[in-house]
């Protein structure tokens, strides 16, 4: 038997699942719906500006807040202790439950750029850097889900959390020196909302983009560790 | 099949399980009885590799529980919560499970048809009811054939025709070769069903063997005779069954036509509960 079929199979339940999970799916609509008020029914919004709400929001409210929620849900429903108890390997439910978010921030990426318009020249380094940045995001959502004694519990745990990574790489986006923004540059987020508005709204060369995917990439090995820190220390079904 | 020695389990200063020993022969249905809180939980935790015992030894199929993904594919465990997919079919959930297990999916319609429940396989599972739900529950845990079957308090909330069906199912798979381990506080379950039951208090084991022997052994000596009064209303009484008083006693009650019906008196596995540990199971 092998850990792809288990992957699968555990796929498979979780897209069967969310298509009936309101919680979920409202969250979904909102990229679109934000991306979509912000280019039609803001006058004078700069072209570029409302997918980058769009994809930052879908990045970190879908990334992290969907995850917290299934892995939330299964503990407070033991659903999670039966999973536990099969030949599925606690990793092997991380990627399963992972893999349904990462792949849905990918399509609703495209969507949000077809919603721009005009911008598929740039899809390919603004799809690059939704990937590489989804990761730590989906990381962040797990430890969220871990933490959080159920659905209720991941608000008041995760709520700061999401805003930190929404809100600040916004406020500092066109600062880039100041106080803030050095706080800021910690965040995946961060580097991921610079490389969209370079791409967006300069001239973007690999020179003045390369150090932002390597930070994303930074971060993504960091937070593993601290999902791997916080698995070892409450497990998955604590 | 199962192997328990001198298990302890402690939550910080609280012992849960103070050096419990038994083991269960291969095609036994074997009850582990006690109150809330006796450790019946912990120990069926400690047997499916969910929990690390402190100290002492479990094993199942001659393997060590805790965390053995060997172990996983040959038992089956029906947890005490109701815990499946609530948004899902039947189908679907049964479908998951057969997926991680690699099991044959012609698996689901056999079992859903055993437990008469093939015209609800596409019903989202919240909208069943709860004996229902314990019958998926059931299935769930019997899609990959397994060799041991942990049941905790299986009938638990449900209505009599319900739990009738369940225990149905138990010793019709059990016919089949499955061990299983039942954890339960309805002693008219326990020995209904069971070959051997063991009782766990504070802990502790108490007392262990055959359900019969259990009652041959607290047995009190006397039955219950209940007889026509002068008026024709109904008294109880007690004889010895042992001394010729008793015996003059009864004959001169056959002769005098008074006898209603007689009672073997013989004890519960609640009253030996409680003679045993001093206080009620539930």
């Amino acid at each position: 038997m092998s850990s792809i079929s288990r992957i699968k199979a555990i796929f498979i339940k979780e897209t069967q699942d969310i298509k009936t999970n309101s919680n979920v799916i409202l969250m979904f609509i909102i990229p679109i719906l934000l991306t979509l008020i912000y280019k039609y029914m803001i006058q004078g919004m700069p072209e570029g500006l409302a997918v980058t709400f769009g994809l930052l929001f879908l990045a970190v409210m879908i990334g992290m807040y969907v995850p917290s929620m299934i892995i939330a849900e299964e503990k407070e429903k033991k659903t999670l202790q039966v999973l536990l108890l099969s030949p599925a390997k606690p990793v092997e439910v991380f990627i399963g439950k992972g893999l349904l978010t990462f792949i849905s921030i990918i399509v609703f990426g495209i969507l949000l750029v077809a919603i721009e318009g005009n911008m598929w020249d740039k899809l390919p380094v603004v799809l690059l850097a939704l990937i590489l940045v989804s990761i730590p995001c989906i990381f962040i959502g797990m430890i969220v889900g871990m933490l959080a004694q159920n659905q209720m519990a991941t608000g008041g745990i995760g709520f700061p959390i999401y805003m930190l990574f929404l809100m600040l790489p916004l406020l500092t986006v066109v600062n880039e020196g100041n106080f803030l923004a050095r706080i800021a540059s910690v965040l995946p987020t961060f580097h991921f909302t610079q490389i969209l508005y370079k791409v967006f709204f300069s001239e973007y060369t690999f020179e003045n983009l390369y150090i932002h995917f390597l930070a994303i990439i930074a971060s993504c090995i960091v937070i593993f560790g601290l999902l791997y820190v916080v698995y070892r220390k409450k497990g998955l079904e604590q | 099949m199962i192997q328990v020695e001198d298990l302890h389990k402690s939550y910080g200063d609280k012992a849960a399980l103070q050096g419990i020993t038994f083991d269960v022969n291969e095609g036994e249905i074997f009850g582990f009885l006690g109150p809330n809180g006796a450790g019946k939980t912990t120990t069926l935790k400690i047997l499916t590799g969910q929990l690390l015992p402190s100290s002492g030894k479990a094993t199942v199929m001659n393997e060590n529980t805790y965390n053995n993904s060997r172990l996983s594919r040959h038992i089956g465990v029906v947890p005490e919560n109701t815990n499946l997919y609530e948004r899902l079919t039947v189908e679907q959930n049964l479908q998951f499970f057969c997926r991680l297990y690699e099991c044959d999916t012609r698996n689901i319609d056999y079992f859903l048809e055993q437990v008469q429940m093939l015209d609800e396989k596409k019903t989202v599972v919240k909208k069943l009811s709860k004996g229902l739900k314990q019958r998926v529950l059931l299935i769930r845990a019997l899609l990959h054939n397994p060799k041991v079957l942990f049941l905790d308090e299986p009938t638990s909330g449900l209505d009599p025709a319900s739990a009738d069906r369940i225990h149905k199912l138990i010793a019709h798979l059990n016919s089949q070769g499955v061990t299983v381990f039942l954890t339960s506080h309805n002693m008219e379950e326990v020995d209904k069903l069971c070959n051997r039951v063991a009782f766990i208090d504070k802990g502790k084991i108490v007392e262990m063997g055959k359900p019969a022997d259990l009652k041959l052994k607290y047995a009190r000596g006397n039955a219950k005779v209940l007889l026509f009064g002068p008026d024709d209303e109904i008294v109880e009484e007690y004889i010895d069954l042992q001394g010729i008083e008793s015996a003059r006693k009864l004959s001169k009650w056959i002769e005098e036509g008074r006898i209603k019906s007689i009672h073997s008196n013989e004890p519960t596995l609640a009253d030996i509960f409680v003679e045993v540990t001093g206080r009620e199971l539930s």
